[in-house]
């Protein structure tokens, strides 16, 4: 298992033009930021079409890295996952939201998906259980799958207005669980 | 900063909206705009993002398929920056080939020696589905061929991304193993992508072999060394 500092040292080479180093990073991190680009868009094509953008993107911007005050994993996840959210939000009409809106998944995570996740995982995970059943899959499914209010609206059937309110105090809870 | 009373309960709302993706195109628009002037609101949107990353490790992960680092690199890297050593390298064989009938001839026999019939190579256990990748261009862009070869099959696709053959002619790719001389691959399809198989005993080092594409007669050069101008070169890559 590659570890955070020896991910944060591939990107400090590749900021340095090191090609060698871009190659080993694509190595340790590419299975993961496919995942990523996968649940958002459900379909392999346009996933791994993102990852080729999200490693151009790592390649370019891989010297400001350092500034941006998140670890590395979570800096490359961000890529992939906006650059997915990009692509699915130019490319989605009417049925594809109601693909991405049934191929949903249910409240909270399956027992297999617990047994992976890491200690802050746990955290997040523990506060997220704290919010209603509906509210917790909404904020599931911005994160995981990428859904804008007006998907989300649609998904549960309710105002935009009434999805931002929903969403905003659950925002609120979460920070302040995560707070203690 | 999570307890600077000074910032508005309604930016610290709209940087986890930001950070979420939930904002329409517009408001994402308008967002960035303050951002840029508001390093504060930066610093909130990256908030968001660490309080929700480890929401992502229950993301199972998907090993992508080998054509995307091939495909990749490629694009990145397509244009070695070694290409003029590379032209170098190939104008020495040129020269070698074409100055003197002598060598030319001593080539022929190289050429029938290497493709004697022999033992089946064993294939080094490290190479074994090992996949190397090459773009094979011309120093102006007039003609880039990606080639990727599979150490599973011993074929190289090979896919033509710019250029084509002149009328009535050929393009023949070969692949030089360092000092010796090019060995034809074959004649590139006329389509723009196709298969072709690297020859046997080039198996070995993959990795060190020069590409190259040359312009020849239909049906390829009929000496079995280049006979037309050298039009593309490129260096093989393991990926």
């Amino acid at each position: 298992m590659t570890s955070n500092s020896d991910i944060e040292h591939m990107i400090s080479r590749v900021a340095l033009g090191d090609r060698s180093a871009f190659s080993d990073l694509y190595d340790a991190t590419s299975a993961k930021l496919l995942g990523v680009a996968l649940r958002v868009l459900k379909n392999r094509a346009s996933a791994e079409d993102v990852l080729q953008e999200t490693f151009m993107k790592v390649w370019r911007y891989a010297d400001r890295y350092s500034s941006n005050g998140m670890s590395p994993m979570t800096w490359l996840i961000t890529i992939a996952r906006n650059t997915a959210i990009d692509r699915l939000r130019a490319t989605k009409n009417d049925s594809d939201v109601a693909d991405v809106m049934d191929t949903m998944p249910a409240s909270g995570p399956t027992p297999e998906q617990s047994a992976v996740a890491s200690s802050d995982a746990r955290q997040i995970m523990g506060c997220m259980e704290q919010l209603e059943a509906d509210k917790r899959d909404a904020v599931r499914g911005a994160y995981l799958d990428g859904l804008s209010y007006a998907d989300l609206a649609a998904r549960f059937d309710v105002p935009l207005n009434t999805m931002r309110t929903w969403l905003r105090r659950s925002l609120i809870s979460l920070r302040e669980c995560m707070a203690q | 900063m999570t307890s600077d009373p000074e910032t508005p309960e309604e930016d610290r709302a709209l940087a986890a909206e930001y950070a979420l993706r939930l904002l329409s195109k517009d408001e994402e628009a308008a967002f960035e705009a303050r951002m840029l002037d508001d390093r504060h609101l930066e610093e909130l949107v990256a908030e968001t993002v660490n309080q929700f990353a480890p929401l992502a490790d229950e993301i199972a992960e998907e090993t992508p398929s080998r054509a995307v680092k091939a495909a990749l690199l490629a694009d990145l890297f397509g244009e070695a920056p070694a290409a003029t050593s590379l032209w170098e390298r190939v104008g020495l064989w040129r020269a070698a080939s074409f100055a003197a009938t002598a060598a030319a001839a001593v080539m022929a026999v190289m050429l029938i020696t290497q493709s004697a019939p022999g033992p089946a190579p064993q294939l080094p256990a490290a190479e074994r589905g090992a996949l190397f990748v090459s773009e094979i261009a011309a120093g102006d862009d007039s003609l880039r061929v990606l080639a990727v070869y599979d150490a599973d099959t011993g074929s190289v696709q090979v896919n033509r991304t710019a250029g084509s053959a002149a009328p009535d002619r050929a393009l023949e790719l070969w692949a030089i193993a360092g000092d010796n001389p090019p060995v034809s691959l074959g004649v590139l399809p006329v389509g723009q992508k196709g298969q072709l198989v690297l020859p046997e005993n080039l198996r070995g080092d993959v990795s060190s072999l020069v590409l190259a594409i040359s312009d020849e007669p239909l049906g390829g050069s009929p000496t079995g060394a280049p006979t037309g101008a050298v039009l593309a070169v490129g260096q093989v890559t393991d990926i």
